[in-house]
């Protein structure tokens, strides 16, 4: 199995929805040898690609939180009702264990901290500034998981 | 008292829309109206960027159908440089095209449909989702993922990134097609043929489960616009527009899309940011018209290639004597045919020594100051006009998306079903009625993130209205 995928999910016109694309990007160039996609948003097909990881991290620009956020995550139980515009990264994790049966067995979901959604390019500061911590968490993240294997 | 339901978010769709529906004094459905509740304002963001940044930038418009914007963007673009693009770059744009079109069909049919279809109206909601379809269905769930990962696959192979490839250009493409990637494109092409004909032969049998509910879906006559090759044949690049009504009589053919704002207008409501587009000539809403695959299949004359076109000859039986087929329902077997069309379409570009030539880009610099590029997307006809100064910055654009175009449809669609399945008397909607009001709505494969884009055009609006036309609550922000 590969080791580590990065996953970094928004669009990257409105504003601090593009954090997790931020982070993923800067990821891909501080650490070549760790696989990152980046997408608009979290599709089924993924499952195929995420199943052949040891360990998934999710990126994404979260619009409740205050703070920088990693949480451990699994796949669901399958009662939600996915829609398909945000399909959630324990909705894809469940989609690899039915479909694959195969499931990364460390899964970490980070939550930016973003405020600004409107046509912009441009993070917020405070955004830009939890995406740098964003790099650190995932390093760590990925050392921890590397230790690991 | 009269009584409004608000269903709202709709679910498995793309974006988030809401819809209310108003019953009379006597418990009877007045009316129902699908809402649409997101904000998109991505024309006015446009303005003041150059000509040659457009496709990738309206390409990130959407996740679901980033192909099409930037293949018509491109076109655009082409008009506005006024140059003829080479024929391996049209033909590498078509591949795209269809690439699109496969994946996002995968989607809307296996993902999103298939559960109400497999698992039925009435099956409990918590289970009625792809995990459910995977439970009753592994192999038709995973062939549906492998379906749209193929569509993907094509679009990450040509533009090096599967979401928001800045790869086609106005004037072309920027680089050839590498031959092994054709190679292994060409692998798949057994595998997705059999998972779409697997696809019509579960639709088939849908279709006689529930005979008694499909006529209910939508099922009135509109005009249908799309394009069509100069001869006819189903056409998703290029082509002219062409016009057909509900009893299958030719409205208007030939029409070149770059004269598409002679003949449609663009109407708003207060209660939607979703513009309602209407052919001119039958004013506004009596100038609705149906775009997408049911439109595509029943305007043209026949499909180029020879198992779609077998389907279409069954599809133009469903409706009797009359040629044209109204019902909103049958869209999913116009989809699957438009799937069969693409898988084997792909095919035929594939093995076209064409599509591995060299020159993929003509080069010039701004000749005109307006253009316009127009393609089918998946979901129906895509319109991008642009205006440029002579460095070539935007000053405006305009983009009419195929989900708009399909608003008064929709809403026409869903007033029929709830008064067909809601009875107001009984005080409640079950899960059933309220999952076929969704599916209704499903049958378009609406994509709303990509079309409401009216920046600062108008606030958010709720009202609630009585059987006197009475105002008895309403929010602004």
């Amino acid at each position: 199995m590969k080791e580590v995928l990065v996953i970094g999910c928004g669009n990257t016109l409105r504003g601090d929805d593009a954090a997790g694309v931020r982070a993923a990007e800067l990821i891909a160039v501080r650490r070549p040898d760790i696989d990152c996609l980046f997408v608009h948003q979290l599709m089924p097909e993924l499952a195929e690609q995420i199943a052949e990881y040891r360990a998934v991290i999710f990126l994404d620009a979260d619009a409740n939180a205050t703070e920088l956020s990693a949480h451990l995550i699994a796949p669901s139980d399958g009662t939600e009702q996915p829609r398909t515009h945000f399909l959630s990264p324990e909705s894809l994790l469940a989609l690899c264990r039915l479909l694959y049966q195969r499931v990364p067995a460390t899964a970490y979901s980070i939550g930016i901290p973003a405020t600004e959604f409107e046509f912009s390019e441009q993070l917020s500061s405070s955004t830009e500034r939890a995406v740098g911590e964003s790099i650190r968490m995932v390093e760590h993240i990925i050392t921890r998981v590397q230790a690991m294997i | 008292m009269p009584t409004t339901i608000t269903i709202s978010p709709v679910t498995r769709i793309e974006g988030h829309a809401k819809i209310t529906i108003q019953l009379d004094e006597n418990g009877d459905v007045m009316d129902a109206r699908f809402h649409v509740n997101e904000f998109r304002g991505f024309e006015k963001f446009t303005e003041g960027r150059l000509l040659w940044e457009m496709p990738g930038i309206t390409s990130r418009i959407c996740g679901i159908c980033p192909a099409s914007h930037l293949v018509t963007s491109a076109k655009a673009g082409d008009d506005i440089l006024a140059v003829e693009i080479p024929e391996t770059a049209e033909k590498l744009r078509r591949l795209l095209t269809l690439a699109q079109w496969l994946q996002s069909h995968a989607l809307s049919f296996f993902h999103l449909s298939s559960p109400d279809f497999l698992l039925g109206f009435d099956s409990d909601p918590a289970t009625r989702n792809i995990f459910g379809l995977i439970a009753a269905d592994a192999e038709f769930a995973k062939r549906g993922v492998r379906l749209r990962k193929f569509g993907q696959e094509i679009i990450e192979m040509l533009g090096g990134r599967r979401i928001h490839t800045p790869w086609t250009v106005p004037g072309g493409v920027r680089e050839p097609l590498d031959p092994a990637k054709k190679n292994h494109m060409l692998q798949w092409i057994p595998e997705a043929k059999e998972t779409v004909l697997l696809a019509l032969a579960t639709l088939k049998k849908i279709h006689v489960k529930y005979a008694k509910d499909i006529p209910e879906f939508g099922n009135f006559r509109t005009l249908f616009v799309g394009l069509v090759s100069k001869d006819g044949g189903l056409e998703y690049y290029d082509g002219v527009l062409r016009i057909k009504d509900g009893n299958d009589n030719t409205i208007a053919d030939q029409i070149d899309p770059k004269q598409y704002a002679e003949h449609f207008g663009e109407a708003v409501e207060p209660w939607s940011y979703l513009k309602f587009p209407y052919y001119k000539p039958f004013d506004y809403p009596r100038g609705m018209y149906r775009v997408g695959p049911l439109a595509r299949v029943n305007i043209c004359d026949y499909i180029e290639t020879p198992l779609a076109e077998a389907e279409r000859k069954i599809f133009k039986t469903l409706n009797g004597t009359v040629n044209v087929v109204n019902n909103s329902f049958y869209y999913h077997y116009a989809r699957c045919i438009e799937m069969l069309f693409a898988v084997e379409k792909i095919e035929m570009l594939l093995n076209d020594p064409i599509l591995l030539g060299n020159n993929v880009r003509s080069l010039a610099s701004i000749n005109r100051s307006e253009g316009v590029g127009c393609t089918e997307a998946p979901r129906g006809i895509l319109f991008h006009h642009y205006h440029v100064n002579k460095d070539g910055v935007i000053q405006k654009a305009n983009l009419l998306i195929a989900t708009a175009q399909n608003n008064i449809a929709m809403n026409r669609t869903v007033r029929q079903i709830a008064a067909h399945f809601i009875d107001g008397k009984m005080g409640k909607i079950t899960e059933g009625i309220l999952n076929r009001v969704e599916a209704g709505i499903r049958c378009y494969d609406p994509c709303l993130s990509c079309s409401t884009h009216a920046l600062g055009q108008m606030p958010l609006h709720i009202e609630l209205i009585d059987a006197k036309g009475e105002i008895l609550d309403e929010v602004r922000r």
